[in-house]
């Protein structure tokens, strides 16, 4: 029974130790089977990192450093340092002062110029971090803090206000004792802009920052740092209203007006010296364009004598179709009497048809005084022009009066002489006279009966064609006796010779001078020839010199002494005297044209002459104008005069004068 | 016209000598002083601290380039010896406290030792630099300024000491202590130990020291004038 109940004990007690055991097993288990679903592991902490030190007053220094996991298990951190040269580790007197995972040195135990050596542990259940060892130096980790009391204030003393922003170093920097040095930075930007201005200030305390924008409101911001150390932070915002200012400017605006006006006076001055006052006026106010024509006389215009103008428009040089020679108007009058003239004259009119005969070969009916070749004329000439010559003793007698032997004065003549140049240019002669109508006048202009000098012919043309040659007359050489021969239409004008003396020649040359105005005929033998048949003694014109006046007399030359046969010829060649003005002793010889054209280079001149000369009232003197408008106004009077070629100078004077 | 300018001569020489040198005298005095002695003395003795600090600025700002050049092209071991700098047994006040606390005497006088206790190490490491070209041209020249502007700087505070003790600010107590001390920091063999680049770290600290102190000794002395 004892037995019994004791195994009855045991049974039960192995039981509960069973049970207990199991509990545990399945306790354990469940914990590990817990710990499993909750995926969570231990493990020792990680190393801390980043270790930072900063000082802001170089006095004390703070250090913070950013924990590593931390394991699953509560750790905990520790920073050990050690100073220069020792192997003394202390651990961080203050934890807690700098916030979470710092350590704080204060002045006690911060040493300047000192090195440090700091490292951080972390720890926790199942083990250790030691982090890696950070060197500082205090006085090369000092941050301090930003600066304060920043003010800024608007100045408007001036019309251009401006900012002035002023701070104070922080509180905690001793700048006051030297032991830093601070230098400061500041920024600004407008309210709306994200970029900031930056300006360095140096160590003072006070900056000014001009070229506002008005009515606007600017943010300001400033930093300091010491002298081998970090930035501080930027201090608060600080803000500030510009207010709205209108600039005045006005100074700036009269700059501106006065140099306004001073270019626009300037370019105005260009342009206007540029454009010069008649260029402006005529830019203004345009001319009316008159007309231009050749050889149109504005002032004949003005004065109303429409035909003389419309005259002058028939050109002169035109070789003229008709041989209505009443249309033509003759102005000058060449005249020269070769010396030979008269002898040959009376010598060989056979000479003289043989030259003419030639001669015609030569020239053309229609051709002027410049078709022919004068050279060739001349020495036809000097075979017997000695109808054609004109009387030299005009030129050897002194008195005006003597009445001159007939001469005839070819137009070809004329023209040849006018022409110096080997080829007589009838347009040459042309020129110079502005009335010069082809045809020239046939009539010789007989100064004096003496011996015909031979001038140049050409003598008339330049005299004519220059003014300035005028009285730079040739004087026929005594020596060119054979010239004359060769050449007998040369006129031989010489201005200096006295009308009233004869020449030394005893040609009969009509002198045409500016000065003296006398004209001097000379005979011209090749007058004769020239024309061929038109070389005749039926017409001829006598001048007669007037010793007194420096008149010029025409006579008609009767026809007798030459061959009449050749009248129809002579008459083509002959001027006709149409006006005479007594009192300007206008003598205007209508000329004749043959369809050649003959100049009278001597009347020309002769005309010129007198017009140009002073005081002379010599029968010829007529004006630039007066020639034209002579002519018109007496046309109708000569007619039946001018129709028979004659010329009476007794009528001549008797002309009425207009 | 000769005899009569030989005589004239030396003499214009003489009183145009006279006129220069007294000049140049009252030139050296101070640049501003139209007052009392006193406010003249005053204002020149800040002048001579500005210039020496400006110097001791310039002085450091070579030394930390130097530094950081060789700490970036000569790549010192991270197991770095032990700093024994050879000036360390020159007391130096390491804190704002113990910089004021001091005495100016004191003060000038850690300041001088210092700048003797250089000279010599900064022309050898000059030497040494440009033997062995272990520097560019930009840093030997560096290395040669430095080592003069250490001998420049320790006669420009000399002069200051002698202002003040002109003055009266400081004792006269300075000139034979400075110059014992310093003789025997300058003996030391410590300093051929070093290599260059301990020799940098240490000279690019001894120069912000010097920089400090300076700084501290003029505000002490001469605070109205930019503290």
């Amino acid at each position: 029974m004892r037995l019994e109940m004791s195994s009855n004990r045991q049974q039960r007690l192995c039981v509960a130790m069973m049970r207990n055991v199991g509990g545990v097993i399945v306790l354990s288990l469940l914990l590990v089977f817990v710990q499993l679903a909750a995926g969570e592991s231990f493990s020792p902490p990680g190393t801390p990192k980043n270790i930072i030190c900063r000082s802001p007053e170089k006095e004390t220094f703070t250090c913070w450093w950013e924990p590593g996991s931390d394991g699953g298990l509560p750790t905990t951190y520790a920073l050990y340092y050690r100073k220069e040269n020792s192997d003394t580790v202390y651990e961080c007197p203050d934890y807690k002062t700098a916030g979470k995972n710092s350590c704080f040195f204060n002045k006690n135990d911060t040493s300047i110029w000192v090195t440090y050596n700091i490292t951080v542990v972390a720890t926790n259940a199942l083990g250790r971090a030691f982090s890696d060892p950070v060197e500082i130096d205090v006085v090369y980790i000092v941050m301090p803090n930003p600066p304060e009391e920043v003010t800024v204030t608007v100045i408007e003393d001036t019309n251009w206000p401006f900012l002035r922003v002023s701070w104070e170093p922080p509180e905690k920097a001793d700048t006051r004792s030297g032991w830093i040095t601070l230098i400061y930075e500041l920024r600004i930007k407008l309210e709306n802009e994200d970029e900031w201005e930056v300006h360095p200030a140096g160590q003072q305390k006070v900056f000014n920052i001009f070229s506002l924008r008005p009515d606007s409101t600017y943010h300001v911001q400033v930093r300091c740092k010491p002298d081998h150390g970090f930035w501080s932070e930027w201090s608060g915002t600080t803000f500030v209203k510009v207010p709205d200012y209108f600039p005045r400017e006005r100074s700036m605006w009269i700059l501106i007006a006065v140099f306004a006006a001073f270019i626009i006076l300037t370019f105005t001055f260009i342009w206007l010296s540029y454009m010069k006052i008649h260029n402006l006026k005529h830019y203004v106010l345009p001319p009316v364009p008159g007309p231009k024509i050749k050889g149109f006389d504005k002032k004949a215009l003005k004065n109303g004598k429409f035909e003389d103008i419309f005259s002058s428009l028939v050109v002169s040089d035109f070789p003229p179709t008709t041989s209505n020679y009443e249309d033509f108007i003759v102005e000058n009058l060449e005249v020269f009497v070769p010396e030979e003239q008269e002898l040959i004259m009376e010598d060989s009119k056979d000479l003289q048809d043989d030259s003419i005969k030639s001669e015609n070969s030569t020239c053309d009916n229609d051709s002027g005084r410049g078709s022919c070749d004068s050279h060739t004329l001349l020495i036809d000439k000097g075979g017997g022009d000695k109808e054609e010559a004109l009387q030299s003793d005009q030129e050897g007698s002194q008195d005006e009066r003597v009445p001159t032997s007939p001469e005839e004065v070819m137009e070809e003549d004329l023209l040849a002489c006018c022409d110096e140049k080997n080829s007589p240019d009838i347009s040459e002669k042309v020129k110079f006279t502005p009335s010069l109508i082809s045809p020239l006048p046939r009539y010789n202009l007989m100064n004096q009966p003496n011996p015909p000098e031979i001038g140049k012919k050409h003598c008339l043309s330049d005299s004519l064609l220059n003014p300035d040659s005028l009285p730079s007359y040739f004087t026929q050489p005594p020596s060119t006796k054979n010239d004359f021969r060769s050449n007998p239409w040369e006129c031989n004008f010489n201005h200096k010779q006295h009308p009233l003396h004869p020449q030394t020649t005893g040609k009969e040359h009509l002198q045409v001078q500016n000065e003296i105005s006398w004209v001097h005929v000379d005979r011209t033998e090749a007058s004769l020839g020239v024309q061929a048949p038109s070389v005749r003694s039926t017409e001829y014109v006598e001048v007669q010199r007037v010793s007194g006046g420096n008149m010029v007399l025409l006579h008609p030359v009767s026809a007798g002494q030459e061959n009449s046969g050749t009248m129809s010829h002579q008459t083509e060649h002959y001027s006709r005297v149409k006006t005479v003005n007594n009192d300007s002793g206008l003598l205007l010889l209508q000329k004749e044209s043959t369809g050649e054209e003959m100049g009278i280079c001597l009347s020309e001149e002769e005309v010129e002459s007198r017009a140009t000369s002073n005081g002379y009232t010599a029968s010829i003197t007529p004006t630039s104008e007066k020639p034209m408008v002579g002519i018109n106004s007496t046309l109708p009077i000569l007619d039946d005069r001018m129709a028979s070629g004659y010329v009476d100078t007794a009528t001549m004077f008797g002309l009425p004068t207009y | 016209m000769a005899p009569h300018i030989r005589p004239v001569s030396p003499l214009f020489v003489a009183l145009v000598c006279l006129a220069f040198c007294s000049r140049l005298s009252r030139m050296k005095a101070a640049s501003i002083c139209t007052n009392s002695q006193t406010g003249c003395h005053f204002l020149s003795l800040a002048n001579l601290f500005d210039r020496v600090i400006h110097h001791s600025a310039r002085m450091h700002g070579i030394s930390n380039d130097l530094h950081s050049e060789f700490e970036l092209y000569f790549l010192p071991s991270k197991n770095r010896v032990s700093r024994n700098c050879h000036t360390s047994t020159i007391l130096t006040p390491n804190g704002k406290e113990n910089a004021q606390r001091i005495a100016r005497e004191e003060l000038t006088e850690v300041i001088l030792k210092l700048l003797l206790a250089w000279r010599d190490p900064l022309w050898h490491f000059h030497q040494n630099m440009a033997r062995h070209h272990k520097f560019n041209n930009l840093s030997s020249n560096k290395s040669l300024e430095m080592s003069e502007m250490v001998h420049e700087l320790r006669k420009g505070v000399q002069k200051v000491a002698e202002k003040m003790q002109m003055l009266g600010i400081i004792s006269n107590s300075l000139g034979t202590l400075g110059s014992r001390e310093a003789l025997l920091a300058s003996d030391s063999p410590e300093w051929r130990l070093m290599n260059d680049y301990n020799l940098l770290y240490c000279f690019r600290r001894d120069s912000n020291k010097i920089q400090n102190y300076l700084k501290i000794l003029k505000c002490r002395i001469v605070p109205e004038h930019g503290c």
